[in-house]
């Protein structure tokens, strides 16, 4: 391709412009490493931008060591486990039963749950549905209230529709009831579908802060993200550690001094967004794919 | 009849967990809008709550309630008119990218921010802007000026909200976009320039044009969510400081009803905002017919 000087320059610019979006995207993560990754102390005096200047690990040591905080990652993981799976499961079966056309009352429950869409009953009642349901303070309130979710049943019913009829009907010929073809037939062919809305799912389970914060009290329910919500306003050390928690740690004392808030607090906000870095480049594919398939209609 | 409904058996019994958990979740949520009209306490049953009539609307005489409505209309404006156009300038700049690692590198980075949640960039906030060695007021000292409490300020609260909006979003908002952008016929951009037409003529004749439906669709559904700034991101930067510019209509009914236990009054505030978003909604599709000769359902 020929470029005359002028879209040379031009060009330059753009990539220089996107370098720098990049780099803004970038940076604060190295930033809050390189906090996280310093003796806290000497960070607050300043002038760490990338690498840490006094290397210590004392602050993932200290989160680590945290019973609190390695509680909170267990039901974090628990939930977004249960809830992705079971939640794919019991969307793709209602999508997989309604994508017989010829399914009496089809109409109806479709709109039973295009309602749902459009209309709800806000906050406070669903706050008291769930307290009515002995949900409330449960850990199964991570789970149940989002275990259906409307918006997928939509993409997955479209997307079992663009699966060729013959296929389905000659298992049923053979004898394969619904749930055989759906296992066998279906879900096989649905993969990628199933891999980006399992991905968006996972992700929304991973990053909710909102249900454990006002659904549940006991500290023993509570997920990362919630955690580090209540961090996030925390003006001293011992909201975080807890009073005694840390035995091992505060035995540090020495080195507990040049321990500072912002640095533990980089550490633990680290520590929750690695795992999202790290699954990061393997699901770029499915993604990209999820958001296409999504918006096939609308 | 019946033998018709027995042959599909296994269908409706596949549907059946779902149909109970949409009751469940959001039909009885709906039926306790009721609290909206009745003197409700929590321990009671909403069905034998005495009616108070519209009652619990008297917020709507509060001067509060509408810098609440004020907020929340300023915020989602704010973030519509730059949060809408950014992410179709951004696609149109990574088209022009012909190198293609590059490309592709620009893309994933920028997608990245849409999948850390908002407790993460509001920790990102803080370790940027924060009083006690926050880097940015760490920089403007050192370039002698004086600190500026951007937290917890009345004046930086918008820009902040926008701007991290807009660096969370833009990026996964461009997919939509850059896939329009490769459904349009190579052959347009050859015919262009046996033409002479250069690089932005191309631009505003074929790729913006060619773009253009899925701006409109972008367009309309981005209507009803006017109403809906995004709990998630407010909630974490909001404080005693600057409260008074970030209280928003979801705060506000999260406030009033479950930390302050006010459950008829915020039911009927959330009962209004539903009531706003479904007419959002529902003028929202009757436009798309009229746009695009087809609605959205």
């Amino acid at each position: 391709m020929k470029k005359n000087s002028a879209e040379k320059v031009a060009y330059g610019f753009i990539v220089a412009l996107l370098a720098l979006l990049c780099l803004s995207v970038v940076y604060p993560f190295l930033y809050m490493l390189a906090i996280s990754l310093n003796d806290g102390a000497d960070a607050a005096r300043g002038g760490v931008y990338i690498w840490p200047r006094s290397f210590t690990t004392i602050n993932y040591e200290i989160v680590l060591g945290n019973e609190v905080i390695r509680h909170s990652y267990l039901i974090t993981i628990g939930r977004t486990v249960l809830g992705t799976v079971l939640g794919l499961f019991v969307t793709l079966l209602a999508a997989y039963g309604l994508s017989y056309r010829k399914l009496p009352l089809r109409s109806t429950i479709l709109a039973y749950v295009l309602i749902t869409m459009l209309f709800n009953g806000g906050l406070v009642p669903l706050y008291i549905q769930l307290n009515n349901l002995h949900l409330l303070d449960t850990f199964w309130v991570f789970i149940f209230p989002s275990l259906f979710s409307a918006w997928n049943m939509f993409v997955m019913l479209k997307f079992i529709q663009g699966i060729p009829e013959a296929l389905i009907e000659s298992a049923e010929l053979d004898g394969a009831g619904p749930l055989r073809t759906l296992l066998q037939i279906v879900m096989p062919l649905s993969k990628p579908m199933l891999a980006a809305l399992g991905l968006f799912t996972a992700v929304g389970h991973w990053n909710d802060w909102f249900s454990g914060a006002f659904y549940v009290t006991s500290q023993s329910l509570i997920p990362v993200q919630t955690f580090l919500q209540q961090l996030l306003s925390a003006s001293d050390l011992s909201t975080v550690l807890g009073s005694n928690s840390n035995q091992e740690a505060l035995a540090r004392s020495a080195e507990m001094q040049n321990i500072t808030l912002m640095s533990i607090k980089m550490a633990v906000v680290m520590v929750s967004a690695l795992p999202i870095l790290c699954v990061y480049p393997f699901l770029q594919k499915y993604f990209v794919k999820g958001v296409l398939i999504g918006s096939v209609k609308g | 009849m019946y033998a018709k409904f027995y042959k599909h058996r296994w269908q409706y019994l596949m549907i059946l967990p779902s149909v109970v958990l949409l009751f469940l979740f959001s039909y009885m949520p709906m039926a306790g809008i009721l609290v909206a009209f009745r003197d409700f306490q929590i321990g009671t049953s909403i069905w034998s709550a005495p009616w108070v009539g519209l009652d619990n609307f008297a917020f709507l005489h509060e001067p509060q309630f509408w810098t609440v409505v004020r907020n929340t209309l300023y915020i989602s404006v704010l973030k519509f008119i730059f949060g809408f156009p950014a992410p179709i300038l951004l696609a149109l700049l990574i088209n022009e990218v012909t190198h293609s690692t590059f490309k592709r590198f620009v893309q994933s980075v920028s997608y990245l921010p849409h999948f850390f949640s908002w407790i993460v960039v509001a920790y990102m906030l803080q370790s940027f802007l924060t009083l006690d060695g926050g880097l940015v007021n760490q920089l403007i000292g050192k370039a002698g000026g004086d600190p500026v409490f951007f937290l917890g300020s009345t004046e930086w609260f918008r820009p902040i909200v926008v701007g991290s909006g807009l660096w969370k979003e833009t990026g996964w908002n461009t997919i939509l976009y850059l896939a329009a952008i490769t459904t349009i016929d190579p052959q347009l951009y050859e015919a262009a320039k046996v033409e002479g037409a250069g690089k932005m003529a191309q631009i505003r004749h074929i790729t913006i044009p060619g773009i253009l439906p899925t701006i409109s669709i972008v367009l309309i559904l981005s209507i009803p969510s006017l109403i809906n700034v995004g709990m998630d991101q407010i909630y974490p930067l909001m404080n005693s400081a600057n409260m008074e510019v970030a209280d928003v209509l979801d705060t506000y009914v999260l406030r009033s009803g479950l930390q302050q236990g006010y459950f008829g009054m915020s039911t009927a505030v959330g009962l209004l905002s539903s009531v706003i978003g479904l007419v959002l909604v529902l003028g929202t599709n009757q436009l798309s017919r009229k746009i695009n000769g087809e609605g959205l359902w």
